[in-house]
């Protein structure tokens, strides 16, 4: 590619001096922008250009991929569905009996065992993933009230939070809507040979919200005290900003299926290891055939575990290089004719493709 | 019959004709042929053959300004007709084609991608991305590049088009807006759509998003996925612009520049303004390795298919245009050589 003015119209005639003199004093001031003479790159594919730009695209991609590929198995991960094991076989029949058992009040609280497949350093995020749980609906994203998350004098501004915005006898319900109405409430605790795992939930939150959008000076007031019970209840001596089960739950996740982290482990679990869950059935995601799953992962400097990036890397960075071959081959086996200019004559007939 | 017997002539002179004679020959021939019909005039007796043929040319000068102010187009000596007509008239043919099939693709390529999001939605119409990345991609993001291509974009220099008089045809036979190009820019856009929608979502499943943990909500799933848009639309301009001056590298790398430059304004306002975009740039989405991998991914996948077309679409059946293009390229690398 190389740079180029393109030359003035060829279409006039040698102006006469004359004359020239003459038209002068109305020709408009001549500048490169006005007459379209710019100078300009004029990029063309040549052989050389494609298939540079195809190992180019491979040679960056390639290692990528590899890099991606070896985060992504470094991770390890334990996922464990327990909706279904943690309820008791009598009431397992049918949706409607899974339904009943969630919804009468009791202990539910079921104990798991887990199995370490391979050594996990800390820190161990654990995560619940739900399944089928639309939290991007619109009419569920809308219904929050952020002024009244954030301050304590705009308790009254509830009117996107209907029906669940405040009580029958027209005080206002903090955190108002459906969103914070849906807080999940299981609960995990993990012990180690009858010893406690301490996990740390404080820091779960992303810092933006717990310090900005999440008021120190809130307090949850009348929530859920209506007849219709749907999630976690919230300690009302405990600002906002200090609850961070809220805040992960009100960042509302993009797809059906999601994890929110629950905690953190801070300590190393080694391979072997059998980890005793005791988990709190609470939530019912079984009159939508939801599905619960308890997560726990460690981390990569990429995130979390998933090999599509580092393959896809890869199959892109193949294919990249296996066209930059395959044009190399065209190029050499069957070079570019330059067109016969006389072909391109005024009175051809204009039949060409 | 007269206008057959015309017809079958290369050329007539019609001579001694009163001014109202000129625009009934003129309607004759429109209304008869179907065809685009040209007019060109100097005088007042002009007048209304300019004002009937599709478009009328006056020539000011000589015999006052009575044609100009009759005529859509104004030049000021008969033999700038020709390049009128073989320049600027083939410049802006091509331009007014692009501009309009690249409006269509950036616009469906950004609708779909969220079209694809409400089928994961339930279809609700939840938007995948923040109410102002909704409003101002038409306005900021991907509107200048193909302003940018509507007024400047040449594909073959003025000399050359002077040169090849044969370029004019592709006007004349509507290569550029046939119903096969707008479906194939469509069918582009749509592919590109899905490409991004697909890709992203399948890349920020449900894993951790960055080293501490957290995972991508909707805010950085949408931010992420509206990034990608950006890039592609802007790289697929880059790729279809075949004449880049100051202007065009300003726009394009310009929109793409001020996307980020956006995020990072828009998220430093407070929350009552910015709501789910506040800090998203600085705080989930720059540091985390995950958005520049993902993004640079789907944008260069996004981009091969139309790349690869057009490197064989290049080579192998180069349009009459892109043969003079190489003509061209070609008497350049010779030139550079001799000197």
């Amino acid at each position: 590619m190389s740079s180029t003015t393109v030359p003035s119209s060829s279409g006039a005639p040698g102006s006469a001096d004359a004359s020239a003199v003459r038209r002068n004093s109305k020709r408009p001031k001549y500048s490169k922008f006005t007459q379209q003479e710019l100078p300009a790159c004029k990029p063309i594919l040549t052989p050389r250009w494609v298939i540079s730009a195809f190992m180019l695209v491979s040679i960056v991609f390639i290692p990528i991929g590899v890099a991606s590929l070896f985060a992504s198995h470094d991770v390890v991960e334990i996922v464990y569905r327990y909706d279904l094991d943690c309820i008791p076989a009598s009431n397992r029949s049918n949706r409607a009996d899974k339904v009943q058992y969630i919804q009468t009040p009791g202990d539910k609280t079921c104990n798991k065992s887990l199995t370490v497949p391979k050594r996990m350093k800390p820190p161990i995020y654990v995560y619940y993933q739900l399944d089928n749980f639309y939290q991007n609906h619109r009419r569920y994203v809308k219904s929050r009230s952020d002024q009244q998350l954030r301050d304590a004098s705009s308790e009254g501004e509830v009117s996107d939070c209907k029906p669940e915005d405040m009580l029958s006898n027209g005080s206002y319900i903090v955190p108002c809507g459906l969103i914070a109405w849906s807080l999940f409430n299981d609960t995990y605790s993990f012990s180690i040979n009858s010893a406690q795992v301490n996990v740390n939930k404080k820091g779960i939150s992303w810092k933006s919200d717990r310090e900005h959008k999440f008021g120190k000076d809130v307090y949850p007031k009348n929530f859920q005290s209506g007849g219709l019970i749907g999630g976690a209840k919230l300690n009302s001596s405990i600002p906002l900003s200090e609850q961070e089960d809220l805040i992960v739950w009100m960042r509302t996740a993009a797809l059906p299926t999601f994890r929110k982290l629950y905690g953190k482990i801070e300590h190393d679990l080694e391979e072997n290891q059998v980890i005793q869950v005791s988990l709190g059935n609470n939530y019912n995601t079984y009159s939508f055939n939801g599905k619960k799953k308890l997560v726990l992962s460690t981390t990569s400097w990429l995130g979390g575990k998933n090999d599509f990036l580092g393959i896809a890397y890869l199959t892109v960075g193949g294919l990249c290089f296996f066209l930059a071959m395959a044009f190399t081959i065209v190029y050499l086996v069957k070079p570019r004719q330059l067109g016969d200019p006389s072909y391109l004559s005024w009175n051809r007939n204009p039949g060409w493709h | 019959m007269f206008l057959n017997l015309a017809l079958g002539c290369a050329s007539v002179i019609c001579c001694r004709s009163s001014p109202k004679q000129k625009a009934l020959v003129t309607r004759l021939v429109k209304s008869g042929t179907g065809k685009v019909t040209l007019a060109i005039g100097d005088g007042a007796n002009d007048v209304g053959m300019l004002q009937e043929a599709d478009i009328g040319v006056g020539i000011s000068g000589a015999e006052g300004m009575q044609a100009v102010m009759a005529s859509d187009i104004a030049i000021a000596q008969f033999r700038y007709l020709e390049r009128l007509l073989l320049v600027h008239g083939h410049w802006c043919y091509r331009r007014i084609s692009m501009m309009i099939c690249y409006f269509f693709f950036k616009n469906i390529t950004f609708g779909f991608s969220l079209f694809l999001y409400e089928a994961h939605a339930a279809f609700s119409a939840q938007p995948a991305y923040n109410d102002w990345f909704l409003s101002l991609y038409n306005v900021f993001f991907s509107s200048l590049p193909v302003v940018a291509l509507g007024v400047f974009d040449q594909d073959v220099s003025a000399g050359l088009c002077l040169e090849f008089p044969q370029l004019y045809q592709e006007g004349v036979q509507n290569r550029l807006f046939r119903w096969g190009r707008i479906i194939g820019w469509m069918f582009n856009g749509f592919s590109s759509g899905a490409i991004i929608f697909f890709l992203c979502t399948i890349a920020l499943e449900h894993q951790a998003f960055n080293s501490n943990g957290h995972v991508a909500g909707r805010d950085i799933f949408g931010a992420t996925m509206y990034t990608c848009v950006v890039w592609v639309v802007n790289l697929q301009m880059a790729l279809t612009t075949r004449y880049f001056t100051v202007i065009q590298h300003i726009v394009i790398w310009g929109s793409i520049i001020y996307w980020y430059l956006f995020c990072l304004v828009y998220g430093a306002m407070p929350p009552t303004l910015s709501t789910t975009a506040y800090k998203l740039l600085i705080e989930a989405l720059a540091p985390s390795p995950a958005f520049w991998v993902v993004t640079l991914f789907v944008t260069i996948c996004s981009v091969i298919p139309y790349f690869t077309y057009l490197v064989i679409q290049m080579e192998f059946f180069p349009m009459y245009n892109q043969r003079i293009q190489w003509i061209e390229h070609q008497a350049r690398l010779i030139d550079d050589r001799l000197r």
